[in-house]
């Protein structure tokens, strides 16, 4: 073939190729509107057609005509070495759940066999809540961190259980566990929940340290906050973040619990006592006030940035908690 | 060598390498549609409400750097704080911005000026303050002196709160569905997957192309913003989903990346030593983790997660794509000791030979090409018929990978209108004539800044909003 041969071959190759794939963009889009199917709809996340799709995936026919053989090989799919057939056969799982109990014991054995797709199978089986309730307390003791974490999580949308069985997942040897235990005790709020997060407060993770402060200050902030003042100068950020918001939520009446933090020798305390206080609108209320002294004690121990931002505030009349009684600047 | 074989030579490289690079093309954009076939089918199988709702929905903190962008970025502010997503977190991180910035976002959005506390897990130019929402918690803005757009991004990172972190540009309005989509992807696989780009589409006012975050408005068809479209197109549909499908992401694009949070703190966050930062990150994390033997992916969604600002002059594109050029050269040559280096797998295999034969050597290819053929038809060693023919078979190439793409979104998406995909159609080959020869000059441009050391942004001025002329 010569040169001149080739470039008008070039030249039919690439327009043919230019002109079938705009034929199959419009023909697309001819088949769609014959479908009745609207822009919006096809293809987009409105649409979820799974069940075509996830039989298609995994070579199924009609789940609920055939439960045996659906059964059978939704198991063999479970064991492939693609993911993408594993995460559909645990989406499929999720799926016929809903109708089928042995659904949802497949659910909990990938959760115990597959670290892996764990986040997958707990999203689901937290959506199944109420029914796979039962089957969650034996994994309390599954020598893996990672099942005893989804258990402990995944039980915080059952109370009674969470109450009976979770308290005693604040002792498990991996913190991830710990601190787990006391977010989900928190969720639930059982008459345990304070004791336990209060003894973990000097927890030697600074994950389950945070996660105590965080639940103490949920289900009872004030009586929690003069345990959490001393954190606001843990050496972990974390912690000390999770002391500032957990004391900010519990409101303008912590206030007389960080009082004599702004007396501390620490200057690392008296800052994060201050931080507070300008959170919970205290700073902004005080501006008003006729003895300055207080508000100078807390704007000295906040520091320079603080006390721009203050008089910023009072400058435009602006105050940071709105559901403060607004008081006009001095 | 006389002329006539110069010539010759001259034309039968450009040949080669045209072949070459669109051979590449070809086989990027099917397994593109590969890819993008796959993911379409897995994310059908999904309830994104599942998510939504989970207790198990990791912690996003989306940072947002901002450089005199007081056009767009309340827009974009607004837009994110109406992500549909539990658990997220939006740091705004004013570069030192020399116009209304910061005032016109506090006046906006109703913010108050505020202390926090942080941490120091990089260090970043000094902050001056802090502004904070009294009714959402979510938004913090961090008020910092200038130090370029990696600074501000290390910025926000010190006041992450969250798993993972997703840096976008202050331009960009978002779908609100765009975290739950992204971050559906990220729990498939949390445990490989540690970052994540999606496609975006391009409007010369974001906020108009997709007004109420659901239904995005017909794609704007005049010429340049529509070359810009199939820019976007080609680089999303084609390539990154080829990349993400070879595992050899080249560029978890800067309007929309998400990375695991404990590997940018690993990698000791964005570098200010270049020009832009995502492709130097993107590359930084390929060789972290190859050379660490960890099993990772970077993925890419077919999905059109929001809109960003496309410039609306010549002048200010060739500014930006100028600047793109750069900070692959930077990226290439700092990276070299990967290139064709088996360790680093395909990214070293596949990814860098990519990027110098389609970017790095192709500002040397365009202006050949342009000689030789010219030079060749003018003197008559070239038949006229045959330069033409040439042009129009690339032009044709050039329009089906286009179409391919576009293929791709409306199997993704079917956004646009029929009408406004047929104008797309009928001005794709007048690309090649009119769009192309700025791209190449805008490389070339890019090449010589990159010989002269040139690492400022050289930012272009933002369009003109018309509410607001």
């Amino acid at each position: 073939m010569d040169g001149r041969s080739g470039l008008v071959l070039l030249c039919a190759i690439s327009g043919c190729a230019w002109a079938l794939l705009g034929l199959a963009v419009l023909g697309g889009r001819l088949r769609a509107r014959r479908r009745h199917l609207t822009p919006e709809v096809v293809g987009g996340d409105t649409e979820w057609r799974v069940p075509e799709e996830v039989l298609d995936k995994i070579g199924l026919g009609d789940a609920a005509a055939n439960e045996e053989e659906t059964r059978q090989i939704l198991g063999r799919s479970l064991r492939s070495d693609d993911p993408a057939v594993r995460m559909a056969s645990i989406t499929a799982l999720g799926r016929l759940a809903g109708r089928f109990e042995w659904a949802i014991d497949g659910l909990v054995e990938v959760l115990v066999r597959d670290a892996d797709e764990a986040v997958k199978v707990a999203t689901e089986l937290d959506r199944l809540a109420p029914r796979p309730g039962p089957r969650l307390p034996p994994l309390l003791g599954h020598p893996s961190s990672t099942v005893r974490f989804y258990a402990v999580r995944l039980l915080a949308g059952y109370e009674p259980l969470a109450a009976r069985h979770v308290p005693a997942m604040i002792e498990d040897r991996s913190a991830n566990v710990r601190a787990a235990a006391l977010e989900s005790l928190r969720d639930v709020a059982s008459g345990e929940t304070l004791r336990c997060a209060l003894r973990l407060l000097d927890d030697p993770s600074p994950v389950v340290r945070a996660q105590a402060v965080r639940t103490a200050t949920a289900v009872a902030p004030l009586p929690a906050a003069s345990f959490v003042v001393p954190l606001l100068v843990d050496r972990s950020w974390w912690v000390r973040n999770a002391a500032r918001e957990g004391l900010v939520a519990a409101g303008r009446d912590v206030a007389d619990v960080l009082a004599p933090a702004l007396e501390s020798d620490d200057p690392a305390l008296r800052a994060g006592a201050a931080l507070v206080m300008q959170d919970i609108g205290l700073v902004d209320d005080l501006v008003a006030d006729v003895d300055p002294g207080q508000l100078e004690r807390i704007l000295d121990a906040g520091g320079g940035r603080l006390r721009r931002a203050a008089s910023e505030r009072a400058r435009h009349g602006l105050h940071l908690a709105p559901d403060r009684p607004h008081v006009e600047p001095a | 060598m006389t002329l006539e074989s110069g010539l010759r030579v001259g034309v039968l490289t450009c040949v080669v390498y045209l072949l070459l690079v669109y051979g590449m093309y070809i086989a990027l954009m099917v397994l593109g549609h590969v890819e993008s076939r796959r993911r379409r089918r897995e994310r059908r199988l999904d309830n994104p409400d599942v998510l939504v709702g989970s207790r198990f929905a990791p912690g996003v903190s989306v940072i947002v750097p901002a450089y005199c962008e007081s056009e767009g970025l309340p827009a974009a502010v607004r837009s994110l704080l109406d992500l549909e997503y539990p658990v997220f977190e939006v740091i705004v991180v004013n570069d030192g911005s020399t116009d209304d910035t910061v005032p016109r976002l506090v006046a906006d959005i109703g913010l108050v000026a505020s202390d926090v506390s942080s941490r120091s897990v990089v260090e970043t130019a000094p902050i001056d303050g802090y502004y904070r929402s009294p009714t959402d918690p979510r938004l913090l803005v961090v008020d910092k002196r200038n130090g370029g757009k990696a600074d501000a991004l290390n910025a926000g990172l010190n006041h992450c709160r969250y798993r993972y972190v997703c840096a976008v540009d202050a331009d960009m309005v978002f779908a609100r569905g765009a975290l739950t989509r992204a971050m559906r992807e990220i729990v498939r696989d949390p445990a490989r997957v540690v970052g994540l780009t999606s496609y975006f589409e391009n409007a010369r006012d974001p906020a108009k192309a997709l007004p109420d975050g659901v239904a995005f408005a017909e794609p704007d068809t005049r010429p340049l913003f529509a070359f810009q479209t199939f820019d976007y197109l080609r680089a999303f549909f084609n390539n990154r989903m080829g990349w993400a499908r070879l595992n050899f992401m080249l560029c978890a694009a800067g309007a929309f990346q998400i990375w695991r949070r404990d590997l940018v703190e690993e990698l000791g966050g964005w570098s200010r030593e270049y020009t832009c930062e995502d492709i130097e990150f993107t590359f930084r994390a390929h060789r972290f983790l190859r050379e660490r033997g960890r099993d990772y992916r970077i993925a890419c969604l077919p999905d059109c997660i929001g809109v960003t600002e496309g410039p609306d002059s010549v002048v200010k594109l060739v500014s930006q794509r100028e600047r793109w050029q750069r900070v692959i050269l930077e990226t290439c040559w700092a990276n070299r000791r990967m290139w064709f280096n088996p360790r680093y797998g395909t990214v070293g295999a596949l990814g860098l030979p990519y990027y110098l034969l389609s970017e790095i050597v192709a500002p040397l290819f365009e202006v050949l090409a342009v000689v030789t053929l010219l030079t060749g038809a003018a003197t008559g060693l070239i038949q006229w018929w045959e330069f033409a023919a040439l042009t129009l078979a690339i032009t044709f190439a050039n329009s089906a990978l286009t179409t391919g793409a576009l293929l791709m979104h409306d199997f993704e998406r079917r956004t646009h209108r029929l009408s406004g995909v047929v104008r797309l159609l009928a001005l794709m080959p007048l690309e090649m004539i009119v769009y192309r020869p700025v791209m190449a000059w805008a490389r070339i441009k890019g090449t010589w800044r990159f010989t002269r050391g040139d690492k400022a942004w050289h930012k272009f001025e933002r369009n003109v909003r018309t509410d607001a002329a």
